[in-house]
């Protein structure tokens, strides 16, 4: 066998052997009725994202009617002070926040993952100084920091994405750390040194695809935290104005007095939309941390 | 012990370092002229702008301002605030907003505390109970609400249509109290709406993270111990398993330290109530950096100090993490 075969076998052997892991994985996650409540909820609401332009009865973004009607056939969810329809709005409110939640946890992960595996793999000073800067954005309030960081970004979505993971990337970070620093003591990394790997070799074939499922869990807890931030930002008012996503939405309904003049069909809709995708996605990440975290495993 | 503490002491000495470094350079990459950020609002009059030039040495350069900072600070001067024309940052600190914020955060952060160890131990010991997996399932769906939207809904059915919680502010505008009794009860009958949906924000992570961490303990020898010298389940579960427990929720405790400062800006906004939390989204709102900086470095102080004191509880509480 020549040395391309056997590297090909291998290749194929790997592939094999995470074929067979995402079957178990999907074996036991199945078993978990929570999860796949979470499941069919996220689906959902990407199929409502898709199709937005189909089941939305008016544009949201145009004034299509008078203000402040209640509803009715025509506006299922009545229309908002500038006279656009609510339904529509709620429904195209989908997109920015499945939009932003993937993105900005996407992004945190990232960031995390990398500071983690830097600091965990080389250890020593860089670590050290890592891990201040980890425990200073630990320590420092969340929210403020991020409307500190809104107000001096300036509004607009991409500006929430960057204001979310910069706040967020550390719980990643720490997790990936800590296991990283396992993983390198174990005999299969140190064989992968020993035989002359590079360090980066090292890191991409034996530490990540070992930290994965972690960063993975821990990803989906991630999109609920970017979902919740986005919808907190944009109710206080930092988030674009010309894009109605529900946080938009509520935003406007508190300017409109929607509260205290007991318009419920311009503040239940979009809240109960935030709180499903979120859990949704909190049922999934419960029960992926259930099967991927070790220690919770039954006992 | 004593070298615990030093090392333990050192590291937050550090963090407060960077945590002020931060605050002062955050401060200053606002857009515009670094200068105008810290005095040369319109809204400060020319003889207190002179004079906080002089203080902070706004005309030197940046180390020397550094410096000044660092100097004022330990003396206990934050610089004055933008839209209260001129009144030191630390008197609209530490005042009424302070005093709100505490009784506010203090009361629903204790309940939601309390209610969430007793349930958290209770359902981690019928684990997969139906009471188990319905305060799973409560926890998540109010962890999945966003707290403004809470305080949206509650202002909506309590306060509009069973009028039965006031709306906004902390007592009745133009009511006079003839004695204390009456003035704190109308205060609480204000408090009623944002306690509410804080505690309700708070107890479910709670609960997750004592239900938890019940059930890392019940896997520990001494529970077996405890079974096998014939102890009761009441007995066992109070005694030892809970005892143990509630260990993580001491450095938990003292993250929450944060909103005992900073207040919950969702909340406060939402029911308009007098507190910190307000204030820092006021203060964003108008641009008034000089009162963010002093709320943040108040806060950085008293979470640091926080933390290290649950670290010294919790070497006192757990001799075993003495490393």
């Amino acid at each position: 066998m020549t040395q391309e075969q056997a590297a090909l076998q291998l290749e194929e052997e790997r592939f094999w052997v995470y074929k067979r892991k995402l079957r178990d994985f999907w074996r036991l996650y199945r078993r978990s009725s929570l999860g796949k409540v979470g499941l069919v909820i996220v689906l959902s609401f990407v199929t409502v994202a898709l199709a937005a332009p189909w089941i939305a009865p008016y544009d949201p973004f145009t004034f299509v009617g008078d203000p402040f009607l209640k509803p009715s056939s025509a506006h299922i969810l009545g229309t908002d002070q500038v006279g656009r329809d609510i339904f529509s709005r709620v429904i195209y409110g989908t997109r920015i926040s499945l939009l932003i939640g993937l993105v900005a946890s996407t992004m945190t992960i990232a960031l995390g993952s990398l500071i983690g595996l830097i600091s965990g793999y080389l250890g020593g000073r860089v670590d050290n100084v890592l891990m201040r800067i980890t425990d200073l954005f630990i320590i420092l309030p969340t929210l403020p920091l991020m409307l500190i960081m809104a107000s001096i970004l300036g509004k607009g979505i991409q500006n929430i994405i960057i204001v979310i993971t910069v706040i967020s990337w550390t719980a990643t970070a720490r997790m990936v750390r800590s296991q990283t620093m396992s993983l390198k003591e174990r005999p299969f990394t140190e064989a992968s040194r020993a035989i002359g790997s590079t360090d980066l070799h090292t890191i991409a074939r034996h530490i990540v695809p070992n930290v994965f499922p972690l960063v993975f869990a821990n990803g989906m807890i991630a999109i609920v935290d970017a979902i919740l931030a986005e919808a907190g930002l944009s109710f206080l008012g930092f988030g674009d104005p010309s894009q109605a996503s529900w946080g938009m939405v509520l935003h406007f309904a508190d300017i409109a007095g929607a509260t205290v003049n007991g318009y419920w069909w311009y503040i239940v809709p979009p809240g109960i939309c935030i709180m499903l995708l979120v859990m949704g996605f909190a049922f999934i990440s419960y029960s992926t941390d259930q099967i991927l975290n070790p220690r919770l495993r039954r006992r | 012990m004593r070298d615990y503490l030093i090392k333990r002491g050192a590291s937050a000495l550090v963090t407060l370092a960077l945590a002020i470094i931060l605050t002062f350079f955050l401060f200053r990459i606002m857009p515009g002229d670094p200068t105008r950020t810290v005095v040369g609002d319109f809204r400060v009059t020319p003889e207190v702008r002179q004079m906080l030039v002089h203080q902070f040495g706004l005309d030197q350069p940046i180390w020397v301002q550094f410096v000044l900072y660092i100097r004022n600070l330990f003396m206990g001067n934050l610089g004055v605030s933008f839209q209260y024309r001129g009144t030191p940052v630390t008197s609209i600190i530490f005042g009424r907003r302070l005093f709100n914020t505490f009784i506010l955060m203090g009361s629903s952060i204790g309940v939601a505390l309390i209610i969430g160890i007793i349930v958290g131990t209770v359902a981690a010991w019928k684990r997969e109970s139906r009471f188990d997996i319905s305060t799973v399932v409560f926890s998540l769906v109010t962890y999945s609400m966003p707290v403004f939207w809470l305080g949206m809904l509650i202002i909506l059915v309590f306060g509009y249509y069973l009028g039965a919680i006031p709306i906004a502010g902390t007592m009745t505008v133009g009511m006079t109290y003839s004695n204390v009794f009456e003035y704190a009860a109308d205060y609480l009958h204000h408090m009623t709406g944002p306690f509410v949906t804080l505690t309700l924000s708070f107890v479910g992570f709670y609960f997750l993270i004592m239900r938890d961490s019940i059930l890392d303990v019940f896997t520990e020898d001494y529970m077996l111990t405890a079974k096998a010298k014939g102890l009761g389940d009441r007995k066992i579960l109070f005694r030892h398993a809970m005892r143990n427990a509630t260990l993580p929720m001491v450095s938990l405790l003292a993250v929450e330290v944060t909103y005992l400062f900073g207040g919950a800006t969702m909340t406060e906004t939402v029911f308009s109530w007098y507190g910190i939390g307000r204030l820092i989204y006021e203060a964003v709102v108008m641009a008034d950096y000089p009162v963010l900086q002093g709320i943040f470095v108040v806060m950085a102080v008293a979470v640091i100090t926080a933390n290290f004191c649950a670290d010294i509880v919790y070497a006192f509480l757990d001799p075993r993490i003495r490393y």
